[in-house]
This record gives structure tokens, C-alpha cells and sequence, in this order.
């Protein structure tokens, strides 16, 4: 089969979601959407539906590499793709209208998710409700937002999130839109619990069973939580579930530089001081009473339901990469 | 350096957390004892300064039961001061042999604990710690002199960032240490076989006072059926809790997290809430390592009753004797 070249406008994309220049999990989504539909406006291959789809193939294939921790980067992509097969265009005009049509859906889906998670997780807000969150997320601070706009009167504790104290911007977003809060260090969870009615974090991942992946100190709190017998939502995109859990892959979990935690000079003097940095952590579903996303609210355990609604034949597809001879069984 | 000097500089180091340890605390308030004493011109001046030193440093750490009980002891030799009616060298030689005494048993219990402690490290241990604790530092100390091969997790421990120098003052020790944030305790607990804490006081259920972020790393344990071993002097019983009094947390000033730069960056509204201390429930304490030997959190009122040999406790308030002595001095 022909391989037709990749537009340069599309290499341009995945360059800048490589060097960081695109960056954010929402942010690279749409990016990669978005080169999709450039890649099959700028088609210039055969009058032939099968080539097409190679080529966005081929086109999906190199954003891919360019950063392949992150799981919105191959939701947006496979977003795309999967839709594209399954539909099965009869013609040319058709495949690329299905492109297009599927980029603009996804991105426009990715840009609305945020605030609808902030109407249907603002719905599980009182009047009164003591909340405490974690780091800095936009889906999180959403449904705070919404519901304080609601009338709501809501007190919120933010943990100062070490090491680079994500807290801080929390902080300043919520007292941007006037509502109370406190910052506490991390150390003060589990005395703050008895405080506190409802812990609403965001995600940086959702895994198959409903374990959420997210910023370091999540699973104290949510242990905290559970404890205390305070519910913990998490507010979290679909495009943050990863398809690639359900085949048994593993959320690898980033360390970060130790100079984030101590300067240069603490390295040099305690050479028998070994400073370790995880950025994210695990939290079990059993911690977690449910899970906010645009598609409503979910029990995490359910998180199957979303990836097989959302994502469904990219997981077929993983299978089949992953394991072939099972993939052309069920041909 | 006037008296009321030495005092409120005793008082703003506890205040901004120079002093770290209970231990620390309780050493640096019989030094500013030991320097009144001293400079005492008169019986009068003896029992103001004493008395002054006392509820002061107890109004800003009135968690802290070795503190407590140690001036329980210290006003017991001044009320004899004045029922007796000693001549002031007398009196200056009594009170400084009480801080000497005292001085000598922390130190002894320190040790004692730390023998008794070393015994519970086996090679191979994974053990997290968190905070400044003298005790707890010893205890590494002695099972490395007795070549067992272990590591240990700190956490940085904030406010106040402990960790970072009990992670500096370990490494030193030649003991291979992992310096974590606060926030990777359950992270790292599945790596963990032992969790070793000190106290800043051990009330009357079994319920261990510590700096903040213990209880969480307690709870954390627990999840993970990890041991969980406090060590304490049973100076660090607080004998009031047997009657029900409630423990109050002191809170750290806000710049302890918050400089005012950033203050201003982030919003003057913000609030702060900065507990120095928290409560570990006893049923996610193992074992309380004490100078008596290793005893389970709920057998406390009977290692009580034992220390104080009498039944039911007696332990009056220390403001109540203040003021007993006061009149005392006042009507005499």
C-alpha cells in the first residue's frame, strides 16, 4: 500500500506537544484533534477510502509518540480513529467530512466537559458543606465554582500541595471568585477531616477498576476520607479514563526532580539522603464514592462502562496489537 | 540580659518553632529555670521567676506532658520553699537540684527507651518515621552501634520541615535514609515494615499526641498492617486526661507555611489553619515503648498507677498550684 506523506502542518502540532510548547492534558487533546482533521483536509492520496485511512493511520501514529504517558493524547486520537473505522465511509468526500466532523466533535466535547462537570457535581453541593481539595484542578474547582454561584454557602480547605504548591493557585482562583478558603499544609489532612463533609478532587488518569491516578497526597486524603466517613468525589473528563488499563497495562507513576523538595546545596551535604519525588499516587476505588464526569455521575467501579462506551474499539484494538493471534480469531 | 527578656525569648523560639522536639522544649525551659534561679535576689523573686518561667512556656505548649509533669515536680520543691520557709540559698540549691534530677531521668529514659527500642529494628527493616524526635533518633542510633541493617523514610514533616534535618542528622549517623514529601506516605507505606513516632504526650486511653501528620501516617499503617511504635517516657503521660480533660492543639503562626510575599501574590483573604500537633487514636498504636518496657496504648492507666503508686490518680493543675503558692507568698 502507498504511504502518503503527513502534512507539515500536523508535524508542526506534534512537535510542539513534544517540546511542551502544547501542554496540559485538555490542551494536547484538542491539538491532536485538530491535526486529524488538518491531515484529512490536506489529503492528496487516491480516491480510495482504504489508503485514507491508513494514512490517518500513519498521521494518528506519530502524534501518538510524541508524549506517551499522557492519556488524553491517545483519547483524542483514538476519539477519532475508532469512530472513523467503525462507520465505514463509502467515499472519499464521506471519510473526510467523518474526520472533520468527529476533530470538531471531540474538541468541542473536551472544551464543554469541564463546565458540565460543574453542573452535575455543583447538584451534590449544600448549603453549609465544608470541602476540602487537593492541588489545583480545573474540574474540581468547577463544581466549587458552580456551586458557590449557585448561592451556595460553602467553606473550602485547599492543602498547599508540596512541592510546588499547587495550593496557592487554588487558593487564589476560589478567593477570585469569593469564596472562603483555607490553606492547610498536607501534613493536616486527617486532623482537618473532622472538619470537613466532602473531599472533591480532580484526576490525572482513571484506570479500569476505578482507581484514580492523581496528584501525590490523594490517596491520604481519600484514606482520611474514608475513615472519617466523608464522601469523596472525583471530578474527572472522560477523556482522563485510560483504555489501555482495561488490557492490564500499568499507570506508570513519574518521579520528579528531588530539587523540587530540597536545593542543590541538601543533595551535596547529605550524600547518605536519598530524596524521592513521586508525582502522583493510586487511590483504590473502595475511597472513592464516585466519579463526576460531563456523562454524569459515576460509581468509580463503573469506569468500565465509560471506557467501553467511549472508547470501546480502541481497547479492541489494543487487544489486537497486543495480541494477535486473538485479534484474527475474532475476525 | 533581664529576666522578662530571657523568658520571652524562650517563649518566641517555641512559638516559631526553633524548638522541635518536646524534649528539646522541656531541656531549654529548666536552662531559663536554672539562669533565674540563679540571678534570684530574694525568696520572692525565686518564686515569681519560677512561676512566671512555668505558665508562660505551659500557655504556649500546654500539650506538652513531660513539660507538665516536670513542673509539677519543680512547684512541689517551691511550695516547700515557702511552707518551710528556707533561707534562699537553701531554696536556690533545692530547686536546682530538682532540674538536675529531672535532667538526669529524661536522660536516662531516652536511653533506656532507645535499648529497648533498638531490640524491636531487625536487618532488613523498611521504617518511616516523621518529625523531630530526640527519642525516636536514639533508638536508630542504637540499632546501627548494633550493626542491624536498616533504612528509614522521613517525612519533610511540615510545618516546620523537620525531616528535612532529622534526614541530615541520620545520614550523617551513616544510616541510609529517604527523604519524602508529607503527601507520599501511603505511596511509600507498602515499602515499610515499621513505623517508629514520638509523643508529646500520652493521655489516659492510650491516645498519642504527636506533630502533625502522625496520626495520618498512624492511619496509613494501620491500612497497611504496618506496625506502628511510639516512644515516650512516661513523663510523658498526661495524667489530667484520667479526669477527662480534653487536649487542645496549639496552631502555628501562618508564616510558618505562608511567607507574606506570597500572601500578597495569592490573596490578603486567605485563611490559615496550622495545627503543630495531632492525636493518634489507640487502636492504630501497637506498642508504646516506654522506660518500663513495651506496653499496648490500652494498659496505660496501669504503667499510671504504677509510676505514681497510688490509685485513683492525683494530678492537680499546675495553674492551681501557681496560685496556691502565690497566695502563700503573698500572705506570708
Amino acid at each position: 500500500m502507498v504511504k502518503i506523506k503527513c502534512p507539515i502542518e500536523v508535524l508542526q502540532i506534534a512537535n510542539d506537544i513534544k517540546t511542551m510548547k502544547i501542554r496540559g492534558a485538555g490542551r494536547i487533546a484538542r491539538a491532536a484533534a485538530k491535526a486529524l482533521k488538518i491531515a484529512a483536509e490536506k489529503y492528496e492520496g487516491p480516491d480510495d477510502v482504504e489508503v485514507f485511512i491508513a494514512y490517518i493511520d500513519h498521521a494518528a501514529k506519530i502524534l501518538l509518540e510524541t508524549r506517551p504517558t499522557a492519556v488524553s493524547l491517545p483519547n483524542a486520537i483514538m476519539y477519532v480513529i475508532t469512530r472513523l473505522r467503525r462507520k465505514r465511509p463509502i467515499n472519499m468526500a464521506e471519510a473526510k467530512a467523518l474526520v472533520a466532523k468527529l476533530s470538531n466533535e471531540f474538541i468541542k466535547y473536551s472544551l464543554t466537559a469541564t463546565e458540565e462537570i460543574g453542573i452535575i457535581g455543583s447538584r451534590r453541593i449544600l448549603s453549609g458543606d465544608v470541602v476540602l481539595t487537593h492541588c489545583n484542578s480545573t474540574a474540581a474547582l468547577s463544581v466549587i465554582i458552580h456551586a458557590h454561584k449557585q448561592g451556595k454557602d460553602i467553606k473550602v480547605y485547599a492543602t498547599e500541595t508540596r512541592p510546588k504548591f499547587q495550593g496557592h493557585i487554588t487558593v487564589r482562583t476560589l478567593l477570585s471568585e469569593g469564596i472562603d478558603v483555607t490553606l492547610i499544609p498536607d501534613s493536616a489532612v486527617r486532623y482537618i477531616m473532622k472538619k470537613v463533609n466532602k473531599v472533591i478532587v480532580g484526576a490525572d488518569t482513571v484506570a479500569a477498576n476505578g482507581a484514580v491516578v492523581n496528584k501525590i497526597g490523594t490517596s491520604n486524603i481519600a484514606l482520611a476520607a474514608h475513615e472519617a466517613r466523608v464522601r469523596v468525589f472525583v471530578a474527572a473528563e472522560t477523556y482522563k479514563f485510560s483504555p489501555a488499563t482495561v488490557i492490564g497495562e500499568l499507570v506508570e507513576i513519574e518521579e520528579r526532580d528531588p530539587r523540587e523538595i530540597v536545593d542543590e546545596k541538601y543533595l551535596k551535604e547529605n550524600p547518605n539522603v536519598t530524596v524521592r519525588n513521586p508525582a502522583f499516587d493510586i487511590t483504590p476505588p473502595e475511597y472513592i464514592d464516585a466519579i463526576i464526569t460531563e456523562e454524569g455521575l459515576i460509581p468509580p467501579q463503573a469506569a468500565y462502562l465509560i471506557l467501553i462506551e467511549k472508547f470501546g474499539w480502541i481497547i479492541q484494538d489494543y487487544f489486537i496489537s497486543k495480541y494477535p493471534s486473538r485479534g484474527e480469531d475474532e475476525e | 540580659m533581664p529576666s522578662k527578656v530571657i523568658v520571652s525569648k524562650l517563649i518566641q523560639d517555641i512559638i516559631s518553632w526553633n524548638i522541635r522536639s518536646s524534649t528539646e522544649l522541656v531541656e531549654r525551659t529548666f536552662e531559663t529555670l536554672e539562669t533565674l534561679t540563679k540571678k534570684s535576689a530574694s525568696i520572692n523573686d525565686l518564686v515569681l521567676n519560677t512561676t512566671h518561667v512555668i505558665s508562660e512556656v505551659i500557655k504556649v505548649r500546654p500539650t506538652s506532658a513531660m513539660l507538665i509533669n516536670c513542673s509539677r515536680d519543680i512547684l512541689a520543691v517551691l511550695n516547700k520553699v515557702v511552707g518551710e520557709r528556707l533561707k534562699l540559698d537553701e531554696s536556690k540549691t533545692a530547686i536546682l537540684n530538682k532540674l538536675m534530677e529531672l535532667r538526669q531521668k529524661i536522660t536516662d529514659d531516652i536511653e533506656r527507651i532507645a535499648t529497648i527500642g533498638a531490640n524491636r529494628i531487625v536487618s532488613g527493616d523498611k521504617i518511616m518515621t516523621s518529625a523531630y524526635s530526640r527519642t525516636v533518633m536514639k533508638i536508630f542510633e542504637k540499632a546501627l552501634e548494633q550493626n542491624k541493617k536498616f533504612e528509614v523514610y522521613i517525612t519533610e514533616s511540615r510545618p516546620g520541615d523537620d525531616g528535612k534535618i532529622v534526614a541530615s542528622e541520620l545520614g550523617k549517623l551513616g544510616l541510609k535514609v529517604t527523604l519524602i514529601l508529607d503527601s507520599a506516605m501511603r505511596y511509600f507505606m507498602k515499602y515499610v515494615t515499621k513505623v517508629f513516632l514520638g509523643a508529646e504526650a500520652v493521655a489516659a486511653n492510650g491516645a498519642v499526641i504527636s506533630k502533625v501528620g502522625s496520626s495520618l501516617m498512624a492511619l496509613i499503617a494501620h491500612e497497611a498492617r504496618v506496625r506502628v511504635f511510639i516512644a515516650a517516657s512516661t513523663l510523658k503521660f498526661n495524667y489530667e486526661t484520667v479526669f477527662g480533660e480534653l487536649v487542645k492543639i496549639p496552631h502555628a503562626p501562618e508564616e510558618t507555611i505562608l511567607p507574606k510575599e506570597v500572601k500578597q501574590k495569592i490573596g490578603e483573604l486567605v485563611k490559615t489553619e496550622i495545627p503543630i500537633l495531632d492525636v493518634i487514636p489507640p487502636e492504630y498504636v501497637d506498642a508504646i515503648i516506654t522506660e518500663y518496657g513495651v506496653i499496648a496504648p490500652q494498659a496505660i492507666p496501669l504503667l499510671m498507677r504504677d509510676v505514681l503508686r497510688a490509685w485513683p490518680l492525683q494530678a492537680t493543675d499546675v495553674y492551681v498550684v501557681i496560685d496556691r503558692i502565690l497566695k502563700a507568698i503573698n500572705n506570708g
